[in-house]
């Protein structure tokens, strides 16, 4: 275990973000360079408890080994604390930058004092193993002969093909995108994730033996598509791990006004245009100089804060239907779940650094966009509501607006991909599976991640795609 | 209901098995020494036993004993005259022999016998002369119905010797004779009562006399004994106190040659190896007949019958008395540094004959023309003598049994351990122990014999600096071997940085080996098993002295030879060894010694059990080869296990080797070593030992522990320095676990199997460990190979899936995601935790249906069971009410100390709310808490418990209880003291606990006033003095025979019983204990329950269990098992914030529970209704099952196993073999009217107490404060005199007492045990005479004067005036003795002062306060462990340093002031108060003698003294 009495001894640091008025002109990384030092000191807070609820069911998903990397770090054995992370996660240089820490959430010194910096030591770990080229291929030693499919490359899809590789099955995986990654390589902003750490972890995979496909749609009427019936004949199994990618809309008046995107259109082409040529092409949505409003306070809307910011938006406003949390956890919010509280997250913190004050509403509602004659959006109408999302009257108000982007979540996957090949979808639209089980009501047709169990955390995409893979191994065993 | 006809012991039935029956005893004998006979001999006799008549144990019917007997030299004249009446004529004395037989009621069987009996007479050339019916009158004796039902036909048998053989010769026939038709008939199937045939002795010399029957009995029972004509020189007596109220006519002591108070802890190995050294034995008087001797050890014999065997096998093939004697029970020489060298040569000769017979014992033994007593290495018995000037000897367990004029008393002594006590009756003279054994060991040069035939092992190694290696598959072959992050961390590492057996908190709720999913190793199938009660465990850290793990190892010769050849054998030290010194045994090719190495790896296959059973097969057939082709050691190797060779577990290997050579008879003639990957752990290594290894190398241990060091996890030692450690590291564990079951030394331990299987299969246990309970039964071959296979997969896995290139964490000691199932898991915690801080009843279902459905069922015995509900349910309503049903609850017994002042504070007013009863723990009680505070609040706790160490048990402690809880076992640590860290010592807690800050508590092992079933008795009587409101608990834990045990403290009086789990417990405790000891509470409760209703003692004691109790359903299960009370320990503390951080031990608690940071304590969140609330929904889940099953109250609940069934619906691939039907079996009711809850109280006896005396004459004193005198005789059956009287005091004057001298009372006589027992400030006690053991026992603030009667003519300060124990847990108060006192004298003294005139053994033994002086000498092993207080001890030989142990404290000069005035008033106040003669002349010459003294000053309370001097400097 780390050092009995840290957790006494030593307060919680968190590594600090670059300052956010020069993190804010480009698109790099937020972090900053990791304090080894430092970094043993935190590791030491850890308790090494005798339940580690950081792995119980609601800390992480893919229940890291968190007390015994902790100890590693405090003892400054970093490759073996590596070793250790890598057993339970497939992908921690994504997890260990993208994931809000659940697991701190769960983390029993949270209970009477602040939780250990688990999420620094977890991207600490990985940097130091892509610093000192501890991530290799591992190639399975013999193969079985079987086939397997996987329609979408996101944190569940290559999880599961990792898995299912190591095992010694043939796996192909089939992306309808440019680039391989899914919501981790559009959805999720280079300042969060530097994508050449996906091209090199997809460098592995290849090395590994595993095929990708991008620009193939499965399922679709465009050209590359492969038909479902297709690949289910070729391969013994498929794994559906597509998403969920349908986004929640807003269906108020004015809706077709011109600038209202849905934020994964903002974010994504955002990201193409960076990576195909560093924003010269010119092809994505600009805010610069806008009045910009995001609508939804989740990740996603943060992340459409942070892209604003640094496109130079004239103003910005982030719409929450939610009140704003408390500071400490409510009544109903008792630990080890996550604490449902006060944060300021990147994009909140440039925003107030620019503008001097922290861009969020809470318990408001939009009424209806406002639109210019040339069909512009000019604005919105909104409403604050109460706790149960019911309007208060008298508080309308309008908004100055010229873009405005909907980030308010997913409701399933897009179903086209399976037509004809009797997958039943749930109440919620997703493919219906059990956890754990993954099946679905087509023996050889299996389904892992946002497409199951709806949307939720790349972590969670993890544990599904490992899940998957050992179902499907013991299917094929 | 109707009862059933017994005659004997009822067989195994359910769990109750006879095996595992208990007894203990008073033991006594009176002789002349000139050996005249005389009628009064037979008189004194008498009354010596029936004056220890409360030694002995009756069951529910008053006058059926359990047992009584008297040997005595064979009376020639009586017998002249009964053989005359029955037509026989005798020949002259010697000549012929007399023996007591025990035959069938039935006629025609009973006719059999005889005729039989009559014919090998003849056969062995004997001449039969006659039989004669013994006369008996049950009648008159009023022998209960239990003893009659079952009485033999008792007949006398006269044989006359053949002509031309002298006496010895003739005993030898007669020996043959008796061992042959009692083997031929005993076990003669067409005998429907072949139990009931028994030879009480048949000899020349002595005869036997006994029955079941209680000491008064014994002789209106045999009129014979009442003849006048009935005369003898020596009488030995005997009254038992067994365990059980079953009948046992031939159970009854003595034996043929010996009496036993005791019990031999290794019973199983001594009579497998002496059964395996009957195929080497060869005997020159014997010659071909000595075959008919066999088996030398009977079977279905108690311990005691065996132990008489093997005496009479050494005996009458050649040894003497005196020598049999010393081989069978030696002395503690091992550690021995001051005993003479030659007669230290001649026990480490006879060492390599035999193993000691290990065990507490007082053994009186006899063969006509000695008589003599010996205690066992350790003094765990009293045995107190007084020798007569008109020659008469009379010792026994107490002194004070036979009334003698103090002018006739010539000396008072005591046996001392391990020293013979032998009267020659030839030469009329009692010889001292120097003298008898000097003969013995100069009649052989042993000391030259060892020194040219042992061989030590460091002799051998040629290659002292071993080569550490870590080969490249090193994590590869871990992860076969079942390695985890685990092991390494929790295990290993501290075993080699602490130098022991490592700690660990909070008890143990995974899973059972036999339910868990993982592929545990064999070794976690096993549980070990300790002394409780009737036999004290053993203090292997202040007790060193008398541990030793020294082994002589490799082929033995023969038993009944003396020869220097015998004692050619390999000595090794530890039975752990290092890769050098196994290489070097394995190449060995000298001494006339070879080893032949033996693969007990197999190739890997499909799977099959086959391939592992026939290699196993293979490896036995091997060993037995060696052996033929002169091979001396085998070793049995598992280090060609790789990719396609699995190992076979090494116990596995180890145990069907050792007990196949058993069976062949050739087990002691090769030496098994095992080398492997596998044993790591302290209980490996244990079991691999008591399953017959004599040496073991974990290899893969050391390659572990160096990679680990490479890793920089350990300090830059050398690999050796490294070895050494984990050795010494090991070493202690191993000691602790034996000192556990209370035995000493490792050679005893060694295949003495001290252990039961949970979840073996009988086909495992037949073949591999055969004699190992296994009551579940469980995994069998199929499972066990599976896993097996399981673990090698994990090293050499045939895909990369598997292919991880770190050890896995299984989490068995911490919970992990996926690893092996806890009870309590994140789940159950944080629901728990929801529904009890806001006393939710959702969140509770929540937790109580996972916990039911999932953890408990995953991890429990428990969980595997289903109700059956009844057709005829009951409407909720009709339930009794939850208000009465929490008033069954209590919680756990958690120190303060353990936990916080918050937490202890917290349940005790939750406790008090509801009624029900929250337990102090050992650690004392702040007596601020005894006052009730506004609103009726109350932070008393209602239990106080009384557990080995005393802390804080004073007068007012007990006074102010409701129950009075004496801690015998604890179930995370069954057999071991608690551990309090000496970081959670602080001011306060020392002050609580009468002990010094900062210094680690541990409490001992014992309690040193309980080695014995009638100690039990004793303290109970004496609690039951202290505190008549109170009721008594006595709280077991469980274990096979803890049914037995628990008969056995019912007869002993005890008002309530706790049988706990295995699996609970809170604070620190070492990890080998908290997984690998005790069973869980389901067989225990359930054994219980049957044995007690069988025994008709149920009905007379309150049963409670605890031990991971955390739902209704949970009690449910427990009620119809047989509990009516429960108790709860971790969920209460779960409900105030614990998060199982498992961290107790380390002072870190981060909720402030279990914690004496002050900063930490902050954090502290719990409240007592968070208790309250969820106890109360625990008591709603249990009255919606009652309802269900149609029970309105929770009485006729109890017991109804037939309410439960197992659930088939869960199918698991390791529970399939799983068998319950012993747990299930209903009690059976053998006794007329058996009740099977508790619904009367016992009978304390307490209306005899000479207190009710005191007390009436006390009355102005303890109203008024007036001075009173008070003057009365007293005897050894007046016990614990001024208890009930303190008591009195302090009701009235609480913790203040009355002012000094307030009562006085003068006693003239013999006291009984436990005199002025807790006794209270303002009373003195003055005793003319002497006292038995337990003297000022607890004293609290009372003064205490003994000295021998003014009339009697011998040096007080040469002779013995109190018994053993005294002054143990004194908490303040004086105390004056003129003479000498037994061992063991001012244990945990904490705050007494006292003076003395000298003392045995362990005097001062872990004192934390107060004063001893000792005027005169002491004995070995002197303030082990002291760590307050001071001694002063007058050292006139400046010996004193080689007596003591001076782990904590050190020895000054007085130079001081204040000690010297402090010295000298005590001193002073001796000579007043006794008049003793020694003080007078130390007085005289002040000056000089003072410089005789020595303190005894510990090291930490020294520097507690200069820290508070410090603080006082600061302040002024």
């Amino acid at each position: 275990m780390g050092k009995t009495t840290g957790f006494k001894e030593f307060k919680r640091v968190v590594e600090p973000y670059r300052p956010a008025k020069e993190r804010v002109l480009d698109f790099k990384e937020i972090y900053t360079e990791h304090d080894e030092n430092g970094l043993s000191t935190q590791a030491s807070r850890c308790m090494d408890c005798g339940v580690p609820f950081c792995q119980s069911n609601e800390g992480c998903p893919v229940y890291n080994l968190i007390p015994e990397w902790n100890d590693l770090v405090y003892q400054n054995r970093w490759e073996e604390a590596f070793e250790r992370l890598i057993e339970t996660n497939n992908f921690p240089e994504i997890t260990g930058r993208v994931c809000p820490a659940v697991c701190e959430g769960a983390c029993v010194l949270g209970i009477t004092e602040t939780p250990v910096a688990i999420k620094n030591l977890e991207a600490a770990i990985s940097d130091k193993g892509l610093e000192n080229g501890w991530f290799k291929a591992a190639p399975p030693t013999n193969r079985t002969g079987k086939k397997i499919a996987i329609v979408g490359s996101g944190p569940a899809g290559l999880s599961a093909a990792q898995e299912l590789n190591f095992a010694g099955h043939t796996v192909t995986v089939y992306e309808r995108d440019d680039r391989l990654g899914g919501l981790m390589m559009y959805g999720i902003p280079n300042m969060k994730l530097e994508k050449s750490i996906l091209d090199f972890r997809v460098e592995i995979m290849e090395q590994e033996g595993i095929s990708f496909f991008t620009r193939t749609d499965i399922g679709s009427d465009n050209k590359n598509s492969i038909g479902i019936e297709e690949l289910s004949e070729s391969n013994d199994v498929i794994l559906l791990a597509t998403g969920a990618t349908q986004p929640r809309d807003l269906p108020i008046p004015n809706r077709e006004a011109e600038g209202i995107h849905f934020a994964m259109d903002f974010l994504r082409a955002n990201t193409k245009s960076l990576l195909d040529s560093n924003h010269k092409d010119q092809n994505y949505i600009n805010a610069k100089d806008k009045d910009v409003i995001v609508i939804g306070g989740g990740d996603t809307g943060t992340d459409c804060i942070g892209t604003a910011l640094r496109h130079g938006c004239k103003s910005l406003t982030n719409f929450e239907i939610l009140p704003q949390p408390p500071v400490e956890r409510a009544e109903d919010n008792p630990w080890p779940i996550f604490p449902k509280t006060y944060t300021v997250d990147y994009g909140h913190e440039e925003s107030n650094e620019l503008f001097g004050s922290d861009p969020r509403v809470f318990s408001i509602s939009g009424k209806k966009f406002l639109k210019d004659d040339r069909g512009n959006l000019t604005g919105i109408v909104t409403v604050e509501v109460d706790n149960n999302f019911k309007e208060i009257s008298e508080t309308e108000k309008e908004w100055k607006a010229d873009l405005i982007f909907l980030a308010m979540g997913f409701l399933g996957p897009e179903d086209y991909v399976v037509k004809n090949l009797q997958v039943d979808l749930d109440e919620r639209s997703n493919y219906k599976a059990e956890h754990n089980i993954h099946v679905t009501s087509n023996p050889k047709v299996f389904a892992a991640g946002d497409c199951r169990r709806g949307q939720s955390l790349v972590v969670w995409a993890i544990n599904e795609g490992r899940a998957a893979a050992r179902e499907i191994n013991n299917f094929l065993s | 209901m109707k009862r059933k006809k017994l005659l004997r012991i009822p067989l195994k039935t359910g769990l109750y098995d006879p095996a595992y029956e208990k007894d203990s005893c008073g033991v006594g004998m009176v002789a002349n020494i000139k050996g005249i006979p005389s009628r009064q001999i037979m008189e004194d006799a008498y009354l010596v036993n029936s004056r220890m008549d409360h030694r002995g144990g009756c069951g529910f019917e008053e006058n059926t004993g359990d047992g009584a007997g008297i040997l005595v030299a064979l009376p020639h004249n009586f017998c002249k005259k009964i053989a005359k009446e029955i037509g026989i004529k005798l020949p002259e004395k010697g000549s012929y022999a007399v023996g007591n037989i025990f035959l069938p009621q039935d006629e025609k069987e009973r006719d059999f016998c005889k005729k039989e009996i009559q014919n090998i007479v003849t056969l062995e050339g004997q001449i039969f002369l006659g039989w004669r019916p013994v006369p008996v009158d049950p009648k008159k004796a009023d022998v209960g119905p239990a003893a009659k039902l079952s009485q033999p036909v008792i007949e006398q048998l006269f044989v006359k010797s053949a002509a031309g053989i002298d006496q010895d010769e003739f005993e030898r026939n007669l020996y043959l004779i008796r061992k042959q038709f009692s083997h031929r008939l005993r076990t003669d199937k067409n005998l429907t009562q072949a139990s009931l045939l028994f030879a009480c002795s048949l000899s020349s010399k002595v005869i036997v006399y006994k029955g079941m029957l209680t000491p008064t009995q014994l002789f209106p029972f045999f009129p014979d004994l009442e003849q006048k004509s009935f005369e003898t020189h020596l009488a030995m007596v005997h009254s038992r106190f067994s365990t059980n109220t079953f009948p046992s006519w031939d159970r009854a002591q003595p034996n043929r040659y010996m009496c036993h108070n005791g019990e031999i802890n290794t019973l199983k190995g001594n009579v497998n190896l002496i059964s395996a050294r009957q195929g080497v034995a060869k005997s020159e008087l014997f010659g071909e007949k000595l075959k008919d001797l066999f088996p030398i050890a009977e079977p279905d014999s108690s311990d005691s019958g065996n132990f008489d065997n093997i005496l009479e096998f050494l005996m009458l093939t050649g040894r003497s008395l005196q020598e049999s004697i010393m081989m069978m029970i030696p002395e503690a020489w091992q550690s021995n540094t001051i005993m003479n060298q030659k007669k230290r040569a001649f026990y480490e000769y006879s060492s390599s004959l035999m193993e000691p017979w290990d065990g507490p014992a007082s053994i009186v033994f006899t063969d006509g023309n000695y008589i003599g007593a010996v205690l066992d290495r350790n003094g765990l018995r009293p045995s107190r003598y007084y020798v007569t000037k008109d020659d008469k000897v009379i010792m026994a367990s107490e002194v004070g049994v036979l009334p003698v004029d103090p002018e006739n008393v010539l000396m008072k002594g005591r046996l001392q351990p391990g020293k013979m006590f032998l009267i020659d009756f030839e030469e009329g003279r009692m010889v001292p122990d120097e003298e008898i054994k000097e003969k013995i060991y100069k009649a052989n040069p042993y000391q030259k014999w060892i020194k040219e035939q042992i061989v030590p092992l460091e002799e051998i190694v040629d290659n002292k600096e071993s080569n550490p290696r870590i080969a490249d598959d090193l994590i590869s072959r871990m992860q076969a071997f079942g390695y985890t992050v685990e092991t390494m961390q929790f295990m290993l590492l501290p075993i080699v940085r602490e130098l022991r057996d490592p700690l660990g908190s909070m008890g143990n709720d995974a899973a059972l080996a036999c339910l868990s999913d993982k592929p545990r190793l064999i070794f976690d199938y096993f549980k070990q098993l300790f002394a409780q009660v009737t036999n004290p465990a053993i203090d292997s850290i202040r007790e060193e002295v008398i541990m030793s793990l020294e082994c002589l190892i490799g082929p033995e010769g023969n038993l009944l030879s003396c020869l220097p050849e015998n004692a050619h054998r390999l000595r090794v030290k530890n039975p752990i060894i290092s890769d050098a010194e196994l290489e070097s045994l394995q190449k060995i090719d000298s001494h006339g010694w070879k080893t032949k190495t033996i693969d007990i790896t197999y190739q890997k296959g499909d799977g099959d059990k086959k391939d592992m059973l026939s290699a196993l097969d293979r490896i036995c057939q091997e060993s037995e080869q060696a052996i033929e082709q002169g091979f001396s050691f085998v070793v049995l190797s598992d280090k060609k296990l790789g990719p396609k060779r699995i190992a076979i577990s090494s116990l596995l290997a180890c145990s069907s080797v050792h007990h196949h050579l058993i069976r062949k008879e050739k087990r002691t003639r090769i030496g098994i070593i095992v080398e492997t990957g596998e044993a790591r752990e302290v209980h490996h290594h244990c079991l691999l030992i008591g399953y017959g290894a004599d040496a073991i190398n974990p290899y893969l241990a050391f390659e572990s522990l160096w990679q680990a060091r490479q890793d920089g996890l350990l300090d830059q030692i050398s690999f050796d320095e490294m070895v050494q450690a984990y050795k010494k590291g090991v070493a202690k564990g191993i000691l602790k676990v034996m000192a556990k079951m209370g035995i000493s030394t490792l050679q005893s331990y060694k295949g003495a199997q001290i252990f039961e299987a949970v979840g073996l299969a009988d086909e495992i246990i037949e073949k591999c460990f055969p004699g190992t309970a296994s009551r579940v039964q469980g995994v069998n071959f199929d499972i066990l190979v599976n896993e097996m296979e399981r673990r090698h997969e994990l090293g050499f896995p045939k895909t990369n899936l598997n292919n991880v290139k770190v050890l896995p964490n299984p989490g068995d000691f911490h919970w992990r995601q996926g690893g092996d199932s806890h009870m309590w898991d994140p789940e159950t915690i944080s629901d728990l935790q929801e529904a009890a801080r806001k006393n939710n009843e959702d969140s509770y279902w929540k937790f109580a249906n996972y916990a039911n459905k999932q953890t408990t069922k995953e991890s429990t015995l428990r969980g595997l069971l289903k109700f059956k509900y009844s057709k005829t349910p009951v409407e909720l309503s009709e339930v009794e009410s939850e208000k009465e049903i929490v008033k069954r609850f209590a919680t756990g017994a958690m120190s303060l100390g353990s936990i916080s002042t918050e937490a202890h504070e917290s349940l005790a007013i939750a406790m008090n709310k509801i009624g029900g009863k929250s337990n102090t723990g050992e650690g004392g009680e702040d007596p601020i808490r005894y006052k009730a505070l506004e609103g009726g609040i109350s932070k008393r706790s209602a239990i106080k418990q009384v557990a080995s160490g005393r802390f804080g048990v004073t007068m007012w402690y007990l006074t102010n209880s409701d129950e009075l809880q004496i801690k015998i076992a604890q179930g995370a640590k069954p057999g071991e003291g608690g551990e309090l860290p000496g970081r959670k010592v602080d001011d306060y807690i020392a002050k609580i606990r009468y002990s010094t800050p900062g210094v680690g508590l541990i409490s001992p092992p014992p309690h040193h006033d309980i080695y014995s079933i009638e100690d039990i008795a004793q303290l109970i009587h004496d609690l039951k003095n202290a505190n008549r409101e109170a009721r008594i608990s006595v709280k077991l834990v469980s274990e096979i025979g803890v049914g037995t045990i628990a008969a056995g403290v019912v007869k002993a009086k005890t008002d309530h019983l706790v049988i706990c789990g295995h699996d609970g417990g809170t604070g620190a405790s070492p990890l080998t204990s908290i997984k690998h000891a005790g069973l869980p509470w389901e067989l225990g409760i359930a054994e219980t329950h049957q044995t007690l209703v069988m025994n008709n003692l149920r009905s007379r004691v309150v049963l409670q269990t605890d031990g991971q109790i955390k739902t209704g359903r949970d009690i449910a299960i427990a009620t119809l098992l047989g509990a009516e009370e429960y108790g709860f320990a971790t969920a209460p503390l779960i409900t105030l914030g614990c998060i199982m951080m498992r961290k107790c031990h380390l002072n870190t608690c981060p909720v402030g529970i279990a914690t004496q940071d002050k900063e930490l304590r902050k954090k502290f969140e719990g409240d007592p209704e968070h208790v309250i609330n969820y106890l109360f929904m625990v008591a709603k889940e249990l009255r919606m099952i009652m309802a269900k099953l149609g029970f309105r109250t929770v009485n006729e609940m109890v017991g109804r196993v037939d309410c439960l069934e197992v659930d088939q619906a869960i199918d698991h691939w390791k529970r399939e073999g799983l068998d319950f039907s012993s747990i299930l079996h209903p009690a059976e009711i053998i006794f007329d009217n058996t009740e099977v809850f508790h619904t009367q109280d016992q009978d304390h006896g307490l209306e005899k107490a000479l207190d009710h005396e005191l007390i009436k004459q006390s009355k102005n004193a303890i109203e008024k404060a007036e001075k009173v005198h008070i003057d009365l005789p007293v005897k050894n059956i007046n016990r614990v005199v001024g208890t009930m009287l303190s008591n009195e005091v302090s009701k009235v004057w609480e913790d203040k007492g009355l002012p000094e001298d307030t009562i006085n009372i003068k006693l003239n006589g013999s006291a009984g045990q436990s005199l002025a027992s807790w006794l209270a400030k303002g009373i003195t006690i003055t005793l003319e005479g002497d006292a038995n053991d337990y003297v000022g026992k607890g004293l609290s603030g009372g003064k205490l004067i003994v000295y021998p009667p003014k009339k009697s003519s011998f040096k007080p300060e040469e002779n013995i005036l109190i018994g053993n124990v005294a002054l143990y847990g004194a908490t303040g108060g004086e105390a004056y003795f003129r003479g000498v006192a037994a061992e063991r004298f001012c244990v945990r003294n904490s705050g007494a002062k006292v003076v003395i005139e000298g003392i045995g053994d362990h005097g001062c033994e872990y004192m934390t306060g107060g004063r001893a002086v000792i005027l005169g000498p002491v004995g070995r092993n002197f303030g082990a462990g002291m760590s307050g207080g001071m001694a002063y001890v007058y050292d006139p030989e400046d010996n004193l340093e080689q007596l003591c142990n001076l782990d904590t404290f050190e020895l000054e000069k007085l130079e001081v002031k204040e000690d010297i005035d402090e010295l000298k008033l005590l001193i002073e106040n001796h000579s007043t108060y006794t008049d003793s003669a020694v003080a007078k002349k130390i007085l005289k010459d002040w000056k000089r003698e003072l410089n005789l003294f020595k303190k005894v000053m510990p090291t930490d309370y020294k520097r507690v003294l200069q820290e508070e001097l410090r603080k006082e400097k600061k302040v002024g």
